[in-house]
């Protein structure tokens, strides 16, 4: 509990709060993206310190979003829950080694990545094949296509990084970032669909729109929304922080308490 | 006003005397007032929790003469009550109460009902946050949680996040326009944006990490992780009925919302 806690950590958490915080606000708003990019300092500090830290710092960082003195208001507060979770899981992943470099080729750097493939066209396919989505009575003929589509993209990018990097952890970072998003949008459609009538504000009501357009409810619109963006989110979330652990000293990396986990060569 | 040549007597920026009623509460009591108006505003449904937590946010606002600058507050929240509005009024599952039919759209009486629900609840939400952040300054509510108990861990990171967003801000500007002064496209197709956010958010992060590293130096230098308590130099003024309103205010909060959940608060 407490080694989770360094002075380090204690230091980290709050520069990874406003990165979320300033980060968040400068994609939606200066580079004007339909996805969130606001988890970045969340799952940073959940990867180098440890789930208790990384949940602290989720739930930190939109209540402090919420309050804060210039940019604070509109309604990320109750999300501090999924924030929370997202939090959780990269400290998971992080303990795992998910996001340790694994320099490797022939079969061991192939297995993962099939791996991984295989298990994001599986969740991929039981979101397809969920009745709330796929019931001819509720039928939007589009969004099948596109979770197959997000699929499809994450995989391709997938394989492209392994192939490029010759590095598997790319397959492993890639799944963890695809489950976190699942995981992100179970927990925020209730949150969505109860506090806020099913939609945020942002560019992603348009998904929730043509859900609803075509018969879904209240609720799982938003989980359909969320399936929808909340993988693509999270993986690139996930990439953008294996890309700074990876471009940081090991020194500076080993002083965290996951920093051995991170560092470490031996696959 | 306290007369700072005086001798023994606290010089004004120490004290910093309050300048209302609202504003003199304890922090602790507006952020528990907050936190109930914002439990009461989402967990008692339909029409009587979101309209009687605005009425005592501007009541609040008004006793705290903030009323002026919640503007910005309430406009923030358009974007997402237009969308509301919108989504929910004409494309509410399940909902037959047709209004008028134009065209293809059916706007229902149902989906506009739960519009203006959400709507109320949204604003009610926003503003009780708005007043407690208009009314309580950082630094005083942040002196009182540690008084109460909020080890200094917990005060440095919260204080330290809200105190590095404007610099974090000035930073992510001026990367921005380094990187477009390099040639990055900011303001092209969705694709060449969404490849900007690399060249963004790498050296903001990478930049802030080793800072990191200085500022745990700093800490540990000055006896950040040594046992005991800091002691409190400025005391905020508590009484016996705020810690009273505190209660009522928590604990009605969370009375109202289960029985409303449970369904024995007969309200519309």
């Amino acid at each position: 509990m407490n080694g989770q806690f360094s002075t380090r950590v204690i230091t980290l958490m709050p520069v990874a709060i406003a990165i979320n915080i300033v980060l968040g606000v400068t994609v939606q708003q200066v580079l004007k993206l339909p996805i969130y990019l606001d988890s970045i300092g969340t799952i940073l500090v959940g990867v180098l310190a440890g789930p208790l830290a990384g949940a602290l710092t989720g739930i930190l960082s939109n209540l402090i979003w919420q309050y804060a003195p210039g940019i604070g208001g509109g309604t990320i507060g109750p999300f501090a829950v999924t924030a929370g979770v997202i939090g959780l899981l990269a400290g998971l992943w992080g303990q795992l080694g998910v996001y340790r470099s694994r320099p490797a080729s022939g079969t061991s750097l192939w297995l993962p990545t099939v791996i991984a493939v295989a298990i994001i066209l599986f969740l991929a396919s039981r979101i397809y094949g969920n009745p709330a989505y796929n019931d001819p009575a509720y039928f939007v003929s589009w969004y099948s296509t596109a979770i197959v589509l997000v699929a499809v993209v994450v995989s391709v990018a997938v394989v492209a990084w392994v192939v490029v990097k010759r590095d598997a952890a790319g397959a492993w970072v890639a799944l963890a970032g695809a489950v976190t998003g699942i995981v992100a949008a179970i927990v925020s459609a209730p949150i969505s669909a109860y506090v806020f009538g099913g939609v945020t504000g942002g560019g992603t009501d348009v998904i929730v729109a043509a859900l609803r357009q075509g018969g879904s409810d209240v609720l799982n619109a938003s989980l359909g929304q969320g399936f929808f963006s909340d993988p693509i989110d999270k993986v690139i979330t996930s990439f953008v922080v294996f890309i700074i652990i990876a471009s940081v000293s090991p020194r500076l990396l080993a002083r965290f308490p996951n920093g051995e986990r991170l560092t470490a060569t031996a696959a | 006003m306290i007369d700072a040549h005086r001798p023994g007597v606290v010089p004004g920026f120490v004290l910093r005397p309050p300048t209302g009623s609202y504003h003199a509460l304890n922090p602790s009591t507006k952020l528990v007032l907050a936190f109930a108006e914002a439990a009461v505003a989402f967990g008692v449904r339909g029409w009587t929790g979101p309209l009687v937590v605005i009425a005592i946010v501007i009541a609040t606002a008004t006793a705290a003469r903030v009323g002026r600058s919640l503007v910005p507050f309430a406009l923030a929240v358009i974007p997402l009550v237009a969308s509301i509005l919108l989504v929910n009024t004409f494309l509410f599952p399940g909902a037959t109460d047709v209004i008028a039919r134009i065209g293809p759209l059916a706007p229902t009486w149902t989906g506009l009902e739960a519009a203006l629900q959400a709507t109320l609840r949204v604003a009610a939400f926003a503003l009780s946050v708005a007043v407690f952040a208009l009314t309580t300054p950082t630094d005083d509510l942040l002196a009182d949680l540690e008084r109460r108990g909020l080890g200094r861990r917990g005060v440095f990171v919260i204080g330290a996040a809200i105190g590095m967003i404007p610099r974090m801000v000035e930073r992510a500007s001026e990367i921005t326009d380094s990187q477009r002064a390099r040639g990055l496209d900011t303001e092209g197709s969705r694709w060449r944006r969404i490849r900007g956010v690399v060249p963004l958010a790498a050296p903001m992060i990478i930049g802030a990490l080793s800072e990191v590293e200085e500022r745990t130096m700093a800490l540990e230098a000055r006896a950040f992780s040594a046992p005991g308590r800091r002691t409190i130099l400025r005391p905020l003024p508590d009484s016996a009925w705020q810690r009273i309103v505190r209660w009522v205010a928590g604990l009605g909060a969370i009375i109202l919302v289960a029985a409303s959940v449970a369904g024995l608060l007969p309200v519309p």
